[in-house]
């Protein structure tokens, strides 16, 4: 009797490249599996292939079998019936993978009506009672409404009623919660495991966070470049790694610890703050009348050399608060002083924005986008050097080569246009052009949330060092909790536009004084074997 | 749900009445680009002697001030007197009418042929991959490069001079001899129109394909038929619309050119004789009744896409 | 005829792409060839393109007149190469007026957003309900028969399909990081336009324009058919096929079906061009 996913030595290639190569797995019914790789590790492809899904002209080899059906040559309407009866998948991106032109009951009764034989009343039902099941209120309102009608948290609780209709034998996951809040995730993340231990589902969870697969599956696969590094139980790989890429990605991964947090620089008591911000707000009128508030009365200080991490879910403020620092926003009420010169009020002329830029660098987050396509980055940076230093052509070359040398991208690639970069190459490159301007204060905006995590941790300690060297202050936005205080003496915590805490990291992590910050630290995912000591714990007395 | 929908019908309907003042602000005005007297102006090509400029003068009210003229002229229309031709010396909106069914006839069949030859092509274009599409796509590459004028020609040549299926003159009598004659003609308007559907159709439903929503779909057990079906065309069927009603202008000019090839009686036609025979009034008319119609057809496009696609109305459209 | 401008690519703009197709160069060459043909028809031609033979009236092709003669007996290959003069140079004229001025108000409606892009979009939106035929009709109507008022017009006509798109792209582009790091490092605003901005949009503006110019062949060519362009006995190719009906019902196809050709073969050469030039800018950053 073989495992309820059963794949043996499984390769698939495309246009002669090998995409996967041999790879191995097993789940069980009741089991929970987690599978760990980094982008183009293949991981989404597996799951996939769990239903017969390849991509068009593809080699593939080995088996791949779901109750003993190889979807490999299985049949068409075989398959049908795996992916009716026997399967069922959660994608990443609920407001992509939901037809935003239909209604939310359609997507739920679709596949009920068609062959389960119900007719669209019953349907009905069924769909409600399962929405309620999963937490939604209002659900009867709810299968009349459009997509766009709902939050991103509600739109996927959606997706896994749909995948529960079903009553699927195995349930696939991929990165189910990665287009979530880490508080909606916890939210989700709890009830797959409820739904799971309630139906005795066999699971595959498909993550890039090696923290949220320990916090949710007994045994792990940890996947490289189409191959399986290593498995086994999530503890002991997650505890004892035997091999050098496991071992990475787990020193990689962000934690949440109060001891880890870095300490604030020793600084003289009158010293003058380099930022200092005073009930700052940002409204926007809408084009039918009425205002959003995105952020207001913000007000804190950074001193020269500081760190500081400004920490928030979507829709709390921290973009806008970064964008207001650089002078791409105009405030609508309050002050920002950078080195005791205060602006704001008006639209930055050219002079002053030139000198603010000296001042003030920003990051962005995307990669891909936050670098001029048709420009070598070598020039990009020596551009810079030209504007700021007042250099000439030869001389701005010289200092662009030896400061992308610094961030660590070889002379040899000086010529070459960003899209012949890597993601961590390219945010290496945004950071020399910001600190080409020589400015005292870096303002990082989501800068390493597009990374793979090894990257991340690559560019994170590129980012310190600098600001040891330098003696940079740097203002570090992030929805990521542990990224943020493994980096920053001070935390800010905000939510829907506003400051509900601050203080020093360690303090805010060890004991934090606000609710909402509570909750954003207590979401961050544990692993299983952590919960479980607690809940033994506290059962014990 | 309610207010929003009022809302947005109220702002098209708003929107409409300032495009058709300004329209007619450009096509009343356009004839004070012409420098000199406008009274001879009107009569280029015909005889200036002072009674007939006295009664130009009078007819237009030239020597009123230019607002003046222009609201009288807006006001007649909008009641129905769109003034005189000097070449048929009958009111123009009589003129009009007389020639407006052979048009409608002749558009409403290119539609037709275009509606059903376009969607097929596209649709077919873009569920066969390889040999199939691309040679779909070479045809309507092909095709969507002969003018109407040309294909009107090459259609007389071979279906009417060379094989006599097809009479290539008049509009011939009502019912099934119309339809017979206003045949060819209206594959003439159509064949390049039929293309660019087609292209927009299968570029539309590919972009539908890639979309995460009907990945999601096939996973979960659906037919490929209720997959195309219910997620991908229904999805496209936005952008076809659009592109439908932008046809529109396209359609109703270049029937000017097909009436002309094929000497069918309809506005277009006269349109042309108008500019040869320099009558300014029915020219003036004709041009605010096909941009009148581009603009009505498409506030009317604009108004259903919201049952298409309900984030419209929300303005939070990102597909 | 009317145009479509292409969707935005989602992704962003893949700016540089390899080589051009095999049927791209063939296009190409097509075009250099056709094009190369009218400039030296003055020195090239066989014959005077208005030379009246009526002896050799609706001649088939032969030794001496390569393509034919028309119903006057003149030399098909003759009229149809100086016709191709006409033909082609109003068009381009058009292209390039239209790219000129819509590239300029659609930047200034893009980039500056708020109430004043607004109100150029409307604008723009209005143009568009001017189909460019009609407003070439109506530009003959008041200043008479010719090409040089239709021309004018159709420029005109002609701006917002270039403007709506780069107002679309300029906006587009004016929000990306890139565009924003610039700014945050005090680079000087038309810096950044003139210099960055704008050599990223005009491969897309480019292929819009290349599938304009064969639209506007075809509305001139048509213009020209129905009597309201180019004048007789001046040879233009939509003149030369109104020329040719009486032929053609008598059963002479030949003297309509070269111009016919000349048009549509140059019209697929340039719209496999221009597609060729979205496809590969379509095609997303990566």
């Amino acid at each position: 009797m073989s495992a309820l996913l059963q794949i043996t030595d499984f390769s698939l290639g495309l246009a002669g490249r090998k995409l996967l190569d041999g790879v191995t797995l097993e789940v069980d019914d009741g089991e929970s599996v987690a599978l760990v790789g980094e982008s183009g590790s293949g991981k989404t492809l597996i799951t996939r292939a769990a239903l017969g899904l390849f991509p068009d002209r593809s080699q593939r080899s080995g088996t791949v079998s779901v109750r003993g059906l190889d979807t490999l040559t299985a049949g068409r309407r075989e398959l049908l019936r795996l992916r009716r009866e026997h399967a069922s998948m959660i994608f990443q991106d609920p407001r992509a993978g939901i037809n935003p032109v239909r209604t939310v009951g359609d997507f739920l009764t679709e596949t009920l009506v068609r062959w389960h034989g119900l007719n669209r009343a019953e349907a009905t039902a069924q769909a409600v009672e399962q929405l309620e099941r999963l937490g939604l209120r209002r659900a009867e309102e709810l299968v009349a409404q459009h997509p766009h009608q709902l939050s991103g948290g509600m739109l996927q609780r959606v997706m896994i009623a749909g995948a529960l209709l079903g009553s699927p034998e195995l349930l696939l996951c991929d990165e189910p919660t990665t287009a979530l809040d880490v508080t909606t995730q916890a939210g989700i993340v709890a009830l797959l495991r409820e739904a799971r231990q309630e139906r005795g589902m066999g699971m595959l969870f498909v993550t890039h966070d090696l923290g949220l697969a320990a916090s949710l599956c007994e045994r792990v696969y940890v996947l490289r470049g189409g191959k399986v590094v290593e498995h086994g139980a999530t503890r002991q790989v997650f505890l004892a790694p035997k091999e050098e890429y496991s071992r990475q990605l787990v020193e990689a991964t962000p934690v949440i610890d109060p001891g880890a947090a870095p300490h604030a620089p020793e600084l003289p008591e009158d010293a003058q703050p380099l930022v200092a911000v005073e009930g700052l707000g940002k409204h926007y009128g809408l084009r039918g009348g009425g205002t959003v508030t995105a952020l207001e009365q913000a007000t804190f200080r950074l001193p020269a050399g500081g760190s500081l991490g400004v920490v928030g879910e979507s829709g709390s403020g921290k973009s806008t608060l970064a964008r207001l620092l650089v002078g791409l926003e105009t405030a609508s009420e309050g002050t920002v002083q950078v080195e005791g010169s205060g602006r704001i009020g008006h639209r930055l002329r050219t002079a002053e924005r030139r000198r603010l830029a000296r001042d003030v660098q920003i990051v962005f987050q995307d990669p891909y986008l936050s670098l001029d396509p048709r420009i070598p980055v070598g020039q990009a940076v020596a551009d810079v050097f030209r504007l700021h230093g007042k250099e000439g052509r030869r001389k701005a070359k010289e200092s662009a080569r030896e400061l992308l040398g610094r961030v660590g991208i070889a002379a040899e690639r000086l010529g070459d246009k960003p899209r012949m970069l890597s993601g961590g190459q390219r945010q290496r490159v945004a950071l020399a052009k910001a600190l080409a301007a020589r400015p005292r204060l870096l303002v990082l905006d989501e800068a390493t949330s597009a990374l793979d995590v090894s990257v991340q941790a690559q560019v994170l300690e590129l980012v310190e060092e600098l600001r040891e060297h330098l003696g940079l202050a740097i203002l570090f936005v992030s929805h990521d909790l542990a990224v943020v205080s493994r980096m920053c003496s001070e935390l800010l915590v905000m939510r829907q536009g506003r400051i509900v805490e601050s203080g020093a990291t360690a303090r805010i992590l060890a004991d934090p004084e606000n609710d909402y910050t509570r909750s954003l630290i207590g979401s961050y995912p544990r692993p299983l074997w952590e919960t479980e000591s607690l809940e033994a714990e506290s059962a014990a007395p | 749900m309610a207010v929003p929908a009022v809302a947005f019908v109220a702002r098209k309907l708003l929107v409409l009445a300032v495009t058709l003042f300004a329209a007619s602000l450009a096509v009343f005005f356009s004839r004070f680009l012409v420098p000199g007297d406008p009274a001879r102006f009107l009569l280029r090509g015909r005889s200036p002697n002072p009674e007939s400029l006295a009664e130009i003068t009078r007819q237009f009210g030239l020597d009123k001030p230019a607002w003046e003229q222009y609201w009288t002229w807006v006001g007649g229309i909008l009641q129905g007197d769109w003034g005189r031709s000097l070449s048929y010396r009958q009111d123009v909106s009589e003129v009009l009418l007389g020639r407006l069914p052979t048009t409608l006839q002749l558009v409403a069949l290119a539609a037709v042929f275009i509606m059903v030859l376009g969607l097929l092509a596209g649709i077919a274009a873009s569920l066969n991959r390889g040999f199939a599409d691309r040679f779909i796509l070479i045809a309507l590459t092909a095709a969507g490069a002969v003018p109407p004028f040309v294909a009107a020609i090459a259609l007389v040549a071979v279906f009417s001079v060379g094989l006599g299926w097809f009479p290539s003159f008049g509009s011939g009598d009502g019912g099934l001899d119309r339809i017979w004659h206003l045949t060819l003609p209206a594959l003439a308007l159509g064949l390049s129109y039929i293309a660019v559907l087609a292209r927009v159709t299968r570029s539309s439903m590919r972009e539908q394909m890639l979309r995460e929503h009907v990945e999601v779909a096939t996973s979960r057990g659906l037919g490929r038929g209720s997959v195309v079906a219910r997620h991908v065309l229904r999805n496209a069927l936005g952008p076809i619309l659009t592109v439908s009603g932008v046809l529109v202008a396209g359609l109703l000019v270049s029937s000017a050119v097909i009436e002309r090839a094929f000497g069918l009686s309809g506005i277009g036609q006269l349109l042309i004789q108008s500019i040869d025979r320099l009558d300014f009034a029915v020219v003036q008319a004709i041009v605010m009744v096909v941009v009148t119609a581009f603009v009505v057809v498409n506030t009317c496009v604009d108004l259903i896409q919201p049952l298409l696609d309900p984030r419209i109305t929300a303005g939070t459209e990102n597909r | 005829m009317t145009t479509l401008t292409f969707q935005l690519p989602q992704a962003g703009l893949r700016r540089y792409g390899s080589l051009l197709s095999p049927l791209a160069w063939i296009a190409l060459a097509f075009l250099a060839a056709v094009v190369l043909l009218a400039l030296l028809a003055p020195v090239l031609a066989p014959f005077d393109p208005d030379y009246v033979d009526l002896n050799n009236v609706l001649a088939g092709p032969g030794a001496q007149h390569l393509l034919g003669t028309d119903a006057l007996g003149r030399d098909l290959l003759s009229r149809l190469m100086h016709g191709g003069r006409t033909s082609l140079l109003a068009p381009a004229a058009v292209v390039l007026g239209s790219t000129a001025l819509g590239l300029l108000l659609g930047l200034a409606a893009g980039w500056s957003g708020g109430w004043a892009g607004r109100i150029l979009g409307r604008i723009f939106d209005l143009l568009f309900s001017f189909p460019a035929l009609l407003v070439a009709m109506l530009a003959v109507a008041l200043f008479g028969k010719g090409l040089v008022a239709p021309i004018l017009a159709m420029t005109v006509a002609y701006v917002p399909y270039v403007a709506r798109l780069t107002q679309s792209l300029a906006a587009a582009e004016r929000a990306r990081p890139y565009v924003q790091a610039y700014r945050v490092l005090g680079f000087r605003t038309p810096w950044v336009v003139l210099c960055r901005v704008v050599p990223n949009l005009l491969p897309v503006v480019g292929a819009q324009s290349t599938l304009n110019f064969g639209y506007v062949l075809a509305d001139l060519a048509a213009l020209s058919f129905i009597g309201l362009g180019v004048q007789p006995p001046t040879s233009d190719w939509g003149a030369m096929i109104e020329e040719s009906r009486g032929a053609l019902l008598g059963g002479h196809a030949l003297p309509a079906f070269w111009p016919a050709l000349a048009v549509v073969l140059v019209v697929v050469a340039v719209n496999v061009l221009g597609e060729e030039l979205s496809e590969r800018i379509g095609g997303g950053l990566r």
